[in-house]
Formats: C-alpha cells, structure tokens, sequence
C-alpha cells in the first residue's frame, strides 16, 4: 500500500479530488436552483404545540409544491432575536421571519422588511382580521407584516387556590387596590411559601395598563415615552407595597421564574394562585397544570378613578419578508397557504395554541377547537366589544430594563423613584 | 487526502541522517499547499475580523445600517457615563479573584491526594477530571441550577437539619458565589497538569529532606511548593486569562440577563447584551478590546512578579 505513491502524486490526487468536489458541488447547486426555490423561515414560537403545527404545515406546503423547499429555523423568541440580528447583519437574513411589534419597527426602519401592500387584499385578504392587529404590524402607513395570531393581556386564575382559601373569582372590572388586596389573603391563607400572583412589576404590558389608569401610557404613537417620571414611581412603589403585603413573592423567589420556559412559573411550579401574562401562554400553562384556569381581566383602573377597558389585542407573531429574498412570490403563497387555505390554515393552527388572527378562522376554532382555544376566542371577543386603544411599538430590550429596576426595587437595592430614573434613563437612550 | 497521503509519508521523509538544514523551494510549496487551510483560517476567520473589531469600536454599529465614525467616543462613554459597565467589572474580578486562587487550590490538594500511589490512579483521574470536560456545558449549568435553587438539593439538604436555606442562585447574595462554586468544581484541568507535575519532583529530594528530619508539612512547603511554582504560575495565567472570559455558566444560570438585580452581570454576558440585545455593536467591541487590555495587563503583571516567585529547577 505504501509503494507506487509519491508526495508529489499525493498532491496531484488531493488537488483533483478538491477541485472535483468544487465543481461538483457547484453544478450540483446551480441544477438545484432552476427547479426548487429554497426558502429559509425563521420564527419563535411559544410551545412545543405550535412549533409542531408550525413544522406539519409547512411540510404539507412542500408536500404539494415540489418545486418549494422550505428551511425551518424556529426556536424561541429570546434566541430568535439574537440569531436573526446577527443574520441580519451578515447579510445572510432568512427569506421569511417572524417579528413582533417592536422588532417589525426595528426591521422595518431599516428597510430588512419588505412592505406587503402590493399583496392586499390579493391574494391576502386581511378584511377579516383583527384591526387593531393589522394596524400594529404597519410602519409608516405601510404594512410590514401579516399577522397570525390575536393575543390580549390577562391575568390567569387558579380556580382551585380560590375555592381552598374561600376566596370569589374577583368581578370582571376591578381596580389594582382590589388586586393587591386579594392577593395578600390569599397569600395569607394559603401560605407559607404561597402568594397571590408573581410579581409583574418587571413586565411592562401590565405596566403600560397602569398606566392607561392613569390616563398615560408607556409610549406614544410618535415613539416618545408617554408619561411622566412619577407615573413609573408609582408602578414600582405598587409593586413594592404588594411585597410587603405579602401578595407576591420576594425577589428571590421571584427570580425562579423564567419567561421562556413555562413550568418555571410560579402558577405552574405552585407557589402563586395567579399570573399576569399574555393570552398565548394560556394553552401551554394549562397543559401543565391539572386545576383549571380562569382568563380574567387585568385591574382596568384605581379605587375612585374612571373604570375603562383597557386591554388591547394585537398579534404575538406576525410574519415579515426580506426585502433582498429572491422568492418574494413563493414567500406570498406560503403565507396565503398557512392563513386562507382550508387544509393549511387548519393544520397551522389547531392544537398549536395560536388563536387566529382572521375573524373567519376564529369562529371555525371555536367550533372545533379545544376548551381553552374556546376560552381564550371567548375573551378576545370579551375584548372586542369595547376595544382598547392599540399597543404602540417600544423599544427591543425594554423588557429587561424594566425587569431590573423592578429587582432592584425587591432586593432593597434601589427606592421606586431611583428605579423609575434608572428605567427612564435606559430607554430614553434607545428612543 | 489524509488516507492518501498518511501512508507514503515514511517513505517521502529522507533519513535523519541525511536531511540537510534549509527547505528547497519545492518543499517550500508543499508545505504551503498543505498550511494553505490553516493560513487562511487565520486570516480570514481570526485576524480579519480582530482587526474589524477594532475599527468597529470607533464607531456607532447597529449591525443593520453602515458603521459610523465616532472615533473614542464608545470608550468615553464606557468610563464615564455607563453604571452598569462598572457594576460588569466589579463582578468580574470578583469572581476572577475568588474562583482562581480557590480553584488552584482545590486542584493542587486533589492532585497530592492521587499522588499517593494509589491503585487505580487512571481511574481516580477520570472521575476527577469528568466536570472539567463537562464544565462549559450548558447541561452543568442547567444542573447547577437546580441544586442550587430554592426546592434544591442543597436546601433540602439544609432542612433536614432544620435549616432553611436561601434560593441561592436567585438571590442577589449568594448568585455570584454559587457561580465561584461551580467555577472551583471544575478544577480538573489544572489538577491534571499539577499530577504530572508532582510526578516530575525526584524522590531523592523527597529522600534527603527526609534524612534531614523534614515534617510532612515542611516537606510540602520547602520541597513540594517551590518544585511546583513553574506548573502553578502556567496554571495561574490559564485559569486567570479563562476566568475573565467566564460566559456559559453565567449565561445559563441567570437565563441570560445576569440577574437577579445584576449580581452575575459578568463583562462577557454584558458585552453580549449590548450586541446583540441593544444592537450596540460599536459599544460591544470596544468592550471587547477593554477586556483585552485588561487581561494583558494582569497577564503581564503575572510574568513580572513570576521572577520573584517562581523557581525553575534549572536556575537554583
């Protein structure tokens, strides 16, 4: 085996085999490319359930359309939004992506997106859909995004907690007073190491809902803060007065929970009877639990103020399409499959805990959805009869800088007003 | 290519005796061909993007539009105006001062207690070696999570003995020290080196000291340590030069923010952050350059104090 080989023969091979390999290769790609368009989609997704439905959906599209190969990239959202900003950046952005509504202004200011006005309302047909989630998917009057599920704030209930501390579901409209105050009785008859709801002061959908109560709001629709500094003193003083009521849990226990993965909360892990989150965690939360779970309205006001709907619904996730991707067509018609073909849009979105953002598609899931997608349809309808003025988009990371003044204000590191400077003062930057 | 060229390899290579000093220029190419990946690696995948980091860092980079010139302000800002950069050093040496020493200390005893000629040694080794191989991984991070957490095997441990113990990693109070722990756990890499170390002092001067009457603790710090000093000083720079990088355990523990309150904030998940959160890429690589600064600086006091302390056995 060693005879017969020089080194200079050995060069000669490798060298051939490389550049064998090269040319292979690259004809390979070119026959490719005349026949199938390769479309890479990259998403988040909120549970194991809609990232399956997501997957078969676009299967049964490549499926029926050979000449299609689509790329699924899907993970969660905090990953999400790193990987597609470096993506982005190396120029190597994915042909069709998810975003929510402060990422589709980040990407739609730089031109990353495409606007999809040309495509509406052929072929897709947003009439049905909920306005104020086709509004907040738009960016200077042009829409930037189409959106696939309706979502709204809530607070979830455990029923069960209720019943053993002997406690009524509180009325449909009910102020922050009444919040801090059930809490704290059901911290206190149920406890130790058991509270009423985890502490949202670090989340600022609920923040912005005080804020309405208010009469301001977290940012304006020119994206300038829309309130003042002592507005934000005193949702992290709200905060720190259902800490020392007992109504929430400490910092550190707080800190257990984690906003990616579900069974961290504390609702689900056992340690509070109630959460204050977004209508899409409703399906994954009550996959986890064995009590049921009631969707309530958040606190639409204060004690002797004016008592108002102000929970607005808008989609978790729409899908946006590169502006640079070669298969603007192909990229329409996935979209038109997942959301206005029978069979598409229903494999996309049941058992996937997504709530369709189409008016049409909603009704037909309450006929054959399952208990809580017919809650959750239930409570945006609840929503729509008295609709709320929209979300407007804030700013990426903003979630963290309220997270981190609101622990600074439970570990005792920072007073409500200190918290609110520092808070003011990080976003500001990012304005 | 390698199956190709592997076997003719002994034929090809002239005798030791015969080979003359200097390359002939077909040699010369040859081994260009064959460096050519590695060169361009470094080139393309190393050196290019350190050097365009370094511009970077002079400018004001969304990763999005074109950079734009804004030559130190990124630096002045870092000292001046930004808390939070302050509160990333602060932890960072903390921990780079707590983990390192008590680490290499760990390592060293561990290595003195398998250099007793047990049985099995390879054994011992491998078992002691396992976390440092498992160390950057996600999967020790998620499992020290759980130990330390509030229902925890630590605290249920504590409560046994009617002691309820604090959510350590979730409390800005002890966050960072568990992360130490974690750090001195996974001491196998430097035990491995003290090992062969300890291999390589004679026994005769084990023999002499002994004659001389020497006590096991003398022995250890008139013969052990002062042997040693060359392993403990490579130790020291690899395990500084790593403690400054420390990212993973961090990132995973805290689930990415360097909570709670900031008390695992370290200097890399921070960078990280203003990449690739706040889209401040400009600001992030001239952080990177800081903590490149930063470690030549200790890694250069290191070799400057290493003359007053470290003994090489061919100097004595």
């Amino acid at each position: 085996m060693a005879n017969g080989v020089s080194r200079r023969d050995a060069l000669r091979y490798s060298a051939a085999i490389l550049g064998g390999t090269a040319l292979a290769g690259s004809s390979l790609t070119r026959a490719f490319a005349q026949q199938t368009a390769r479309v890479r989609f990259a998403g988040y997704v909120e549970s194991q359930e809609q990232l399956t439905q997501t997957l078969a959906v676009l299967k049964l599209y490549s499926d029926k359309h050979p000449d299609v190969e689509i790329v699924p990239e899907f993970t969660n959202f905090r990953a999400f939004t790193d990987k597609i900003a470096t993506e982005t950046a190396g120029g190597n952005a994915p042909d069709m992506f998810s975003v929510n509504v402060d990422l589709l202004a980040e990407y739609a200011r730089r031109d990353v997106s495409m606007p999809l006005d040309q495509y509406i309302p052929d072929p897709l047909d947003l009439t049905s859909y909920l306005g104020s989630a086709v509004n907040a998917a738009k960016f200077d009057g042009k829409q930037y995004a189409i959106p696939n599920d309706a979502i709204a704030p809530a607070i979830f209930m455990n029923q069960a907690s209720f019943d053993k501390a002997g406690i009524p579901i509180p009325a449909e409209m009910w102020t922050w007073e009444e919040l801090r105050e059930v809490s704290a009785k059901l911290g206190k008859d149920l406890g130790p190491r058991f509270w009423g709801v985890e502490d949202a002061g670090g989340n600022y959908i609920p923040c912005d809902i005080f804020l309405r109560g208010r009469g301001k709001s977290m940012f304006t629709p020119d994206h300038r803060l829309g309130f003042e500094p002592e507005d934000m003193e005193a949702w992290f003083a709200y905060w720190k007065s259902m800490r020392e009521a007992g109504a929430v849990p400490p910092g550190d226990v707080q800190a257990l929970s984690s906003n990616d993965d579900p069974s961290t909360a504390g609702i689900v892990a056992g340690r509070t009877a109630m959460a204050i989150t977004l209508t899409d965690s409703f399906v994954g939360y009550q996959s986890l639990l064995q009590d049921p779970l009631v969707l309530h309205l958040m606190p639409n006001g204060f004690e002797g103020g004016e008592m108002e709907q102000r929970h607005y619904s808008y989609a978790g996730n729409s899908t946006s399409v590169s502006a640079k991707s070669p298969y603007h067509e192909q990229i329409i018609d996935i979209i038109h499959f997942m959301h206005f073909d029978p069979e598409g849009a229903r494999v996309f979105y049941e058992g996937s805990g997504m709530i369709p953002c189409s008016g049409i598609l909603r009704d037909e899931l309450a006929q054959t959805g399952s208990e809580a997608d017919r809650k959750i349809i239930e409570y945006l309808n609840l929503l729509q009869k008295n609709p709320a003025k929209p979300r407007y988009p804030g700013v990426p990371g903003m979630s963290g800088m309220l997270g981190r003044a609101n622990e600074g204000v439970a570990f005792g590191q920072l007073t409500p007003k200190e918290a609110a400077d520092q808070f003011i003062g990080e976003v500001s930057a990012r304005l | 290519m390698t199956i190709t060229s592997a076997p003719t390899a002994p034929r090809a290579r002239p005798p030791a005796g015969r080979r003359k000093v200097g390359l002939n220029a077909r040699q010369n190419k040859a081994a260009f061909v064959f460096l050519a990946p590695w060169i361009i690696g470094m080139v393309c995948l190393t050196l290019g993007p350190i050097l365009a980091s370094f511009y970077l860092s002079l400018t004001d980079y969304d990763m999005f539009t074109a950079p734009e010139w804004i030559g130190g302000q990124n630096y002045v800002k870092m000292f001046s105006e930004d808390r939070r950069y302050f509160q990333a050093l602060k932890v960072t040496f903390t921990y780079v001062f707590l983990s390192v020493p008590l680490k290499l200390a760990f390592a060293l005893a561990i290595a003195m207690l398998l250099n007793r000629g047990l049985k099995g040694l390879g054994f011992y080794r491998s078992i002691y070696y396992l976390p440092s191989l498992l160390g950057g991984s996600v999967a020790v991070a998620i499992m020290w999570r759980q130990v330390f957490s509030y229902d925890g095997v630590i605290n249920q441990f504590l409560l046994k003995f009617g002691i309820s113990g604090p959510s350590w990693i979730t409390s800005p109070d002890y966050a960072l020290y568990t992360l130490v722990a974690l750090a001195v756990w996974q001491f196998g890499s430097p035990m491995v080196i003290f090992l062969a170390g300890l291999k390589q002092i004679p026994q005769d001067v084990y023999d002499a000291a002994e004659v001389d009457g020497a006590t096991p603790v003398r022995k250890f710090f008139a013969v052990t340590l002062p042997l040693l000093t060359p392993i403990i000083f490579f130790n020291f720079v690899m395990q500084t030069i790593g403690a400054f990088q420390a990212f993973t355990p961090a990132y995973i523990v805290s689930n990415g923010t360097g909570g709670p309150a900031d008390s695992t904030l370290f200097y890399t998940l921070y960078l990280y952050e203003q990449a690739f959160t706040n889209f401040q890429m400009g600001y992030a690589s001239a952080m990177a350059w800081v903590l490149v600064a930063i470690i030549a600086v200790v890694t250069a006091i290191s070799f400057f104090s290493a003359r007053y302390w470290v003994h090489y056995g061919d100097q004595r």
